[in-house]
């Protein structure tokens, strides 16, 4: 069993070790053989746009290597698509490193999600590790990163939400994408109809749609929610950062993007713009090129009305005498 | 915020000695660690426990689970008075629901899971179950029959959905393990669909099968 050239892969010849997670779409069950793989079986397969799953795959293929190596970093990306009598069923992705997990006090091991990040800590969840003032800031800085590569690779993420994010600060901080299958490729269907979160909606978006730019909403509903330490803020909101995360500048940065996204469409920040904030340069204002001069126009070339008289042609009057 | 509440009512009257009353007990550790771990889940919905016997005692006020490291555990012993119950439990709704509205919150209808291993030993507990349904917080109740439960009893105190412990194949203790389980289900999976704020409702989800339950029409009753 391979999956390095994305090629299809046939369910009969998956060696399924057991479930590990349960979401609405699908089951998730860890895979025997090399890498240490996932398998996400879905629940309804007739409603997979299997076409749409492959150019997420293909994707991935096309990427030069440091780029692929990068994106598997960071993402749970589709490896391969799973058939069964030429049923799309599922996929195979990396399973999140074991960086994001934490292990709870009964001792079985959870993923971090962004939820923790989002919320003063509690005894309950106490073995998740508490971030300091720039750990906090690496990961609106690692998000800001995430997305901004994303988009700019044409992709729309969609679900944006505190559970399909996962995050740590071994070595450094950093952030893992979930549900990869949710992200389209502009211009194509989902691979299955739009999941959304309640309390991660664009408030301007369709039910059931996900843009570029209700992406960007989300996105900055996200990194203001992390710089916040509040699961529930969002823009329209002030923006009021935990104490020491970000300096002047930033703040002064964050809180124009963050004002901004409430914002029609169109009008909220990208990605770039985000990371632009976090990274706290100092801007220059441009200025706009002046409009070369104009030249000097010599209104005799142009048609005008005139005085026109009238010829006779019975030899009374001299040519050209207006009669 | 807007808050769900749940209620366990339990029976503890002396017909759940020894297995039933520890399989409960062991249980609520898996229910606090479910929730506790799972802050989206704990900060939308609160829970409460009552034991009943005799009469009825607010074992765990309302809580945020993730606020609390113990919990007072369930001790069998006497009858089964199901009216001091539902008085009970309606004293702590409509206390409950003021109070969470007095901090700002929005609250959905209470959920009220209840447990019962017998048939109800006082009179006029009907009456008591009236007045808790005619009330203006009336809860959704969920009844789950194990042991010498009578389907129609328990189908009666019921007004979403009633099981009843499939006899024999099943012990007591292990339909008690799975009704733990379907009461964290219902709570993780209904906080899910859960908006901080804004109008817009929820989905109860409570499983409509449960393993070692069969499911009691209330249609029928």
């Amino acid at each position: 069993m391979t999956f390095h050239n994305g090629a299809d892969l046939p369910y009969s010849g998956l060696k399924l070790l057991g479930k590990i997670g349960d979401g609405g779409q699908g089951e998730v069950h860890a895979v025997g053989g090399p890498g240490d793989l996932l398998y996400k079986n879905y629940r309804e397969p007739h409603k997979v746009d299997g076409s749409s799953l492959a150019a997420l795959v293909a994707y991935r293929q096309a990427l030069a290597a440091a780029d692929r190596d990068r994106l598997d970093a960071e993402t749970a990306w589709p490896l391969c698509r799973v058939l069964d009598a030429g049923t799309v069923t599922g996929f195979l992705m990396r399973r999140a490193p074991a960086t994001t997990n934490w292990r709870t006090p009964k001792g079985d091991t959870k993923l971090i999600e962004l939820s923790y990040l989002l919320r003063e800590p509690k005894a309950a969840w106490q073995a998740v590790p508490q971030p300091e003032p720039d750990d906090r800031l690496g990961i609106a800085v690692a998000l800001a990163g995430l997305f901004g590569r994303l988009h700019a690779a044409g992709l729309v993420v969609g679900d944006l939400s505190q559970a399909n994010v996962l995050w740590t600060l071994t070595p450094e901080p950093a952030v893992f994408l979930l549900d990869c299958d949710g992200i389209r490729l502009v211009g194509r269907p989902a691979v299955l109809d739009q999941a959304d979160t309640p309390d991660w909606h664009d408030p301007l978006a369709p039910a059931g749609t996900a843009t570029v730019d209700s992406d960007r909403y989300k996105a900055s509903l996200m990194i203001g929610r992390v710089l916040m330490r509040d699961p529930y803020a969002h823009p329209g909101q002030p923006m009021a950062p935990l104490s020491g995360v970000l300096d002047d500048r930033r703040e002064a940065a964050v809180r124009s993007l963050w004002a901004r996204a409430a914002g029609p469409y169109g009008s909220r920040p990208d990605l770039g713009q985000w990371q632009t904030a976090l990274a706290g340069r100092e801007t220059i204002k441009l200025i706009a090129a002046a409009p070369a001069p104009r030249p000097a126009v010599d209104r005799s070339m142009f048609d005008t009305a005139r005085q026109r008289g009238t010829i006779q042609l019975n030899g009374r009057g001299g040519p050209g005498q207006p009669g | 915020m807007q808050i769900l509440p749940f209620y366990l009512l339990c029976d503890e009257s002396g017909s759940m000695t020894g297995d039933p009353i520890e399989a409960i007990n062991s249980a609520l550790p898996e229910l606090h660690h479910e929730i506790s771990t799972n802050p989206t889940v704990a900060d939308k919905t609160r829970f409460c426990l009552i034991g009943f016997s005799d009469d009825a005692k607010v074992l765990q006020p309302l809580v945020d689970l993730s606020d609390i490291e113990e919990v007072p555990a369930l001790a069998a012993g006497g009858l089964t008075s199901y009216g001091a119950a539902f008085r009970e439990l309606l004293r702590c709704v409509e206390a409950d629901v003021a109070s969470l509205k007095a901090q700002g919150h929005e609250v959905y209808r209470p959920v009220a899971f209840f447990l019962s291993d017998g048939i109800p030993t006082d009179d006029g507990w009907e009456q008591d179950h009236k007045d808790l349904l005619g009330s203006k917080y009336a809860p959704k109740i969920i009844a789950f029959g194990i042991g010498d439960a009578e389907a129609a009893t328990i189908g009666q105190v019921a007004n979403f959905r009633a099981f009843m412990q499939q006899d024999s194949t099943v012990s007591p203790a292990k339909a008690l393990r799975e009704f733990a389980s379907s009461l964290t289900r219902s709570i993780v999976r209904s906080a899910s669909s859960i908006p901080a704020d804004g109008g817009s409702g929820f989905t109860l989800a409570v499983d409509e099968t449960v393993p070692g339950f069969s499911t009691v029409s209330l249609d029928k009753l």
